[in-house]
């Protein structure tokens, strides 16, 4: 692994910092009918750092600064952080186009975003922290963007409960380090295997409290539900879905170079996942909200994305399976979140009779939603059964198993939402108000879950 | 050969599918088409051609004209044209009745240029078919349905014969060659025999089958003119006419056929004289006058039978035109109300009576001599005094007819209306028509017999002077007999047994209709108490056994509920944590994690 302190290493990062940068200062000077200006700079500069990390991804793995990886999972995490960024920024263009914050909401979003990739690409407990602390603050920031009370409460919550568990984080961080004798993973990873298994027992979950919260997992997934719900819906699908990707890959980094083997890693992931997908599950049943539906699913796709995390030191399936399902879930999940964006409504019976008035609306929403379960042909799909394959190839059986129910379970919540959407109507609701950019990127999202989902089906499986 | 059935058969449908639309050009379109097969008839008929195509494997189907083909070709063609110019004027303007007629003309002329039992049948049940439409034209009408059915039936209850025929046939000769039948070996010949006999005598309305002719004069007139008398009926007899080698051959079937004929000339006579209906009693005639017909199939008399044919087709259609146009003028057809009718048309009066001479036997008239000829070749003596018996009726009956409808003094007032049937367009078929029933009768004079003779390819007959000379006075005689007692009418009450045609279809109400009734009945019964009550149980056993499975699916569904159930309240279980509070978020998280790492430290 080449060492190096080249910052053209950093080029997509530094894309990213640099859009941001422009885009808050162009954002201070034009006036407010022109803050589109502000963020096309931003978007600029993300597009240009997602050009300059599916570059990047060529070429061979390696670490800069000591600290930032560079490997496929950082590979991934950049392109599909930065691609969800781009999407959540055209989705907010519909409702944020002329506010009065849109330079900020831009900002916010990007420099999210920064914190979420460093976050993936960390290779040092510091460096972590620092990526907590970036990805989480511009997020409660976003949480309570609108300034209204809903809003204003899920950002307190959201920011108490990250305050909170990144203390715990911190305190895990701490005895790692006396434990470890450095913060790197490389010296950790060597150092700790020496130490006492309960300490390091400890103070892995204490690190892992950050993590699952920024992942939504549980028992730190409480912000997530009230969050989705109270926040703009555009914030809510940023924070459903970008913070993840850089969690897991921090949580994949962790569990194969951080725990030692003397440590319970895979039993306490297994065992975190298994509690997540189903705690998910379960909530979500009888949800009339569907952002609040939409919410417990995603601590359920948390459940699944914590099984290659489990696995990781057993099997090579696990990153490919980790890092698909990271990326399927994405698309589809912001999918999910457009649809909601394009109703603009919450409520399950509103979506009555969807089919007759927009049926290709109707039909996106089908096709995200049997993505979410993992239909075929639909790139969660293939995700999942990557994630299955996995699971049984490093023995747990069970937890396997415990998804697949899990899966099952999940199709009678996501089909409560869809079975109203075809019902014929008796007195069908008034035409949804519905904003074109929005509805072409909807159909865009669910074509492309299920483009990715034939095309990787084709590649990947035999 | 083709062009001689397709034209008629091709212009009728064509007609019936273009249906209202050609209403108005349809009368004119028939008679073009009508007066084009009646040339190709003639031509058909003197150049003898014939055409076989393949209809089944190694069975070839045939058709083809030979001498009595032609006799029989011609003279429907020409009585179809007759009719249909009638008909022009006598019924409106339908595609539908004049493409029905066209159609049946070439049904009739494929059954009698059939050289084979198939496509005999073919255009035998084609034929059928087709009579019901006819006969029901006016289907608003329920009677003219129900005479329709009538006759449907009872023919097709004959045709069964001429299918049991050609199984026969089939296995008897491995042909149904029309002229290999004679040949067939024992048993096969008799029950190929037997079936077509069957066949001819319904559809010729002979006894016992008379009565369906009877309940088919509520068809129009240009109907019945058609069909009872150069077609349909006439087919039954030209069938046992074309077979009588088969039927010489097997001894009993020429006896059967002789006696059938000639009592049915002697009793439906008998019927035809006690009717006071005018097309009923043209209708009894016309079965007496087939009973002659198919009397000479029994006695080899083949060159008079189809002279007989041939005259009497003009005669009868002659006369059933007559009758139509006093119905349609006069609105009426009872004989009573026809007082004088003949004078207030006299073309048709003459005409008719020209017809009506003719068929009382008159001489020199047509029928006065083929029926000669036929009444010579009987040989034995009863069949010849049931046959002379049968003569005398038709001079009653035909005398009775002429006498009600030209005694008497025309009614004036509506004989303006004559144009219906006189003028010179409606004119020319009676006056061809009587022509030919007036001339006919030539042909089995000599020199002209011999001819005629070869031309149907039977041996020349002729009728014997003393015979003739006879007839000719007994014909007369009761003519004159006739003319005296209408004088003064006699309070003669004929037996209601004459009057009902025999009760002939009260019998075969009482005998066959009302037992098959009872017999479906019952039937009916028992697939209602017996098939339906197993068919029922056999649904209640599954029913048991379904419920026998239900009460291993009870269990099943409970647990299915009960998951639901337990998923329900686990799912609530989950949601309760979700308090909205934070410090509660906080103690959880704080336990949450706490419990883990105890847990783990502690297991590990």
């Amino acid at each position: 692994m080449g060492m190096s302190e080249n910052p053209v290493d950093l080029l997509p990062e530094l894309c990213v910092l640099g859009g941001v940068v422009v885009a808050l200062l162009t954002g201070l000077f034009v006036p407010r009918g022109r803050q589109w200006l502000a963020v096309a700079l931003g978007a600029a500069g993300a597009g240009a750092g997602l050009i300059a990390a599916l570059v990047a991804a060529g070429r061979g793995d390696g670490m800069t600064f000591e600290a930032f990886l560079l490997d496929p999972v950082t590979h991934v995490t950049r392109v599909t952080v930065l691609g969800a960024a781009l999407v959540v920024l055209a989705l907010a263009a519909g409702p944020l186009r002329g506010h009065r914050r849109e330079t900020e909401f831009t900002v916010l979003v990007l420099l999210a975003a920064l914190g979420t990739i460093l976050l993936g690409a960390s290779a040092d407990l510091l460096v972590l922290v620092a990526a907590y602390l970036l990805a989480s603050i511009p997020a409660y920031v976003l949480a309570g963007f609108a300034k209204d009370a809903r809003g204003t409460e899920a950002a307190l919550k959201y920011y108490l409960m990250g305050a909170l568990l990144g203390v715990l984080m911190l305190a895990g961080v701490t005895v790692l380090f006396g434990l470890g004798r450095g913060t790197s993973y490389a010296t950790l990873s060597q150092n700790l295997a020496h130490a006492p298994p309960g300490a390091v027992t400890a103070g892995l979950v204490a690190l892992l409290a950050g993590l699952l919260f920024k992942a939504g997992a549980v028992p730190a997934h409480h912000w997530v539900p009230d969050v989705t719900e109270g926040a703009p819906p555009v914030v809510a699908a940023f924070v459903t879905t970008v913070p993840k990707i850089g969690a897991f890959a921090a949580l994949f980094r962790v569990a194969t170079d951080v725990v030692p083997s003397s440590a319970p890693g895979p039993e306490l992931f297994a065992v975190l996942a298994a509690a997540t997908m189903t705690l998910g599950n379960l909530a979500a049943f009888a949800q009339t909200n569907v952002r609040r539906l939409l919410a417990y699913s995603t601590i359920s796709q948390a459940g699944y994305l914590l099984v290659p995390v489990a696995v990781a030191t057993r099997t090579d399936l696990a990153e490919p399976a980790l890092l698909y399902y990271l990326a399927a879930y994405v698309v589809t999940n912001l999918g999910a979140f457009a649809v909601v964006l394009t109703t603009n409504t919450d409520t399950l019976t509103d979506y009555r009779a969807l089919a007759t008035r927009s049926p290709a609306l109707a039909v996106s929403l089908a096709v995200l939603l049997l993505g979410l379960i993992g239909t075929p042909p639909t790139a969660v799909f293939v995700g999942k059964l990557l994630m299955f394959t996995a699971a049984i190839d490093a023995g747990y059986t069970w937890l396997a198993a415990v998804a697949l129910a899990n899966t099952v379970a999940s199709v009678f919540y996501y089909l409560r939402w869809l079975t109203p959407v075809f019902t014929r109507p008796e007195d069908p609701p008034p035409p949804p108000r519905l904003h074109r950019p929005t509805i072409l990127l909807t159909y865009t999202l669910a074509t492309a879950t299920l483009a990715l989902g034939l095309l990787s089906g084709l590649t990947l499986l035999p | 050969m083709t062009v001689l059935v397709a034209l008629p058969a091709i212009v009728g449908a064509v007609l019936l599918l273009v249906g209202r639309r050609a209403d108005r050009a349809a009368p004119t379109i028939a008679l073009a088409a009508s007066a084009g097969t009646l040339g190709l008839a003639v031509v058909a008929a003197v150049t003898r051609p014939s055409l076989t195509f393949p209809l089944f494997e190694g069975l070839p189907g045939g058709l083809a004209v030979d001498g009595l083909s032609a006799v029989l070709v011609v003279t429907v063609a020409a009585v179809t044209l007759a009719v249909l110019g009638f008909a022009a004027g006598d019924m409106p303007a339908s595609s539908r009745f004049f493409g029905l007629m066209l159609l049946f003309a070439a049904a009739m002329l494929v059954t009698v240029t059939a050289t084979d039992l198939a496509v005999l049948l073919v255009g035998w049940e084609i034929m059928g078919a087709l009579s019901y439409a006819l006969i029901g034209y006016r289907w608003r009408d329920a009677g003219g349905v129900r005479a329709a059915t009538t006759a449907f039936l009872t023919t097709r209850a004959g045709d069964l014969g001429l299918y049991f025929a050609a199984g026969c046939a089939l296995a008897g000769t491995g042909s149904f060659a029309l002229d290999g039948l004679a040949a067939a070996p024992a048993p096969w010949r008799d029950l190929v025999a037997g079936g077509i006999v069957l066949a001819a005598l319904g559809k010729s309305a002979q006894l016992p089958f008379s009565f369906w002719l009877s309940r088919a004069m509520a068809g129009p007139s240009a109907v019945s003119a058609l069909l009872h008398s150069a077609t349909m009926v006439a087919a039954g007899a030209y069938l046992v006419l074309r077979v009588q080698p088969l039927l010489a051959a097997t001894g009993w079937a020429a006896t059967l056929v002789a006696w059938a004929g000639a009592l049915t000339a002697l009793l439906l006579g008998f019927v035809a004289l006690a009717q006071r209906d005018l097309k009923q009693l043209l209708a009894a005639s016309t079965c007496a006058q087939l009973g002659f017909m198919v009397l000479a199939a029994g006695t080899a008399a083949v060159a008079g039978g189809v002279a007989h044919l041939a005259a009497h087709a003009a005669v009868k259609s002659l006369l059933f035109l007559g009758a139509g146009t006093w119905l349609t003028v006069l609105g009426t057809r009872d004989l009573a109300a026809l007082r004088g009718a003949a004078r207030r048309l006299p073309l048709v009066g003459v005409t008719f009576g020209v017809g009506a001479l003719a068929l009382a036997g008159v001489p020199p008239l047509s029928l006065w001599l083929t029926k000669d000829v036929i009444l010579g070749a009987t040989g034995s003596w009863p069949l010849a005094g049931v046959t002379l018996a049968a003569t005398v009726l038709a001079a009653a009956y035909s005398a009775k007819a002429l006498i009600a409808v030209w005694r008497g003094e025309a009614r004036p007032g509506s004989a303006s209306r004559s144009g219906r049937g006189g003028g010179i367009g409606p004119g020319v078929p009676f006056v061809a028509l009587a022509a030919g029933a007036a001339g006919l009768g030539v042909v089995v004079v000599p020199p002209l017999n011999e001819v005629w003779a070869r031309t149907v390819g039977a041996p020349a007959a002729r009728p014997h002077v003393v015979e003739l000379v006879g007839t000719g006075v007994l014909a007369v005689v009761v003519l004159g007999v006739g003319v005296l007692v209408a004088r003064r009418p006699p309070k003669v009450r004929f037996a209601a047994f004459a009057v009902d045609w025999l009760f002939l279809e009260r019998a075969v109400e009482r005998g066959i209709v009302r037992p098959v009734l009872a017999l479906a009945r019952g039937l009916a019964w028992f697939d209602d108490h017996v098939v339906q009550r197993a068919v029922v149980g056999a649904a209640a056993f599954s029913r048991g056994a379904a419920s026998g499975a239900l009460a291993v699916e009870k269990p099943v569904d409970a647990a299915v509920q009960g998951l639901g159930e337990g998923a329900r309240r686990l799912g609530a279980l989950a949601r309760y944590p979700q308090t909205g509070k934070v410090h509660t978020y906080f103690a959880q998280a704080v336990v949450g994690f706490l419990v883990l790492a105890v847990v783990l430290v502690l297991v590990r």
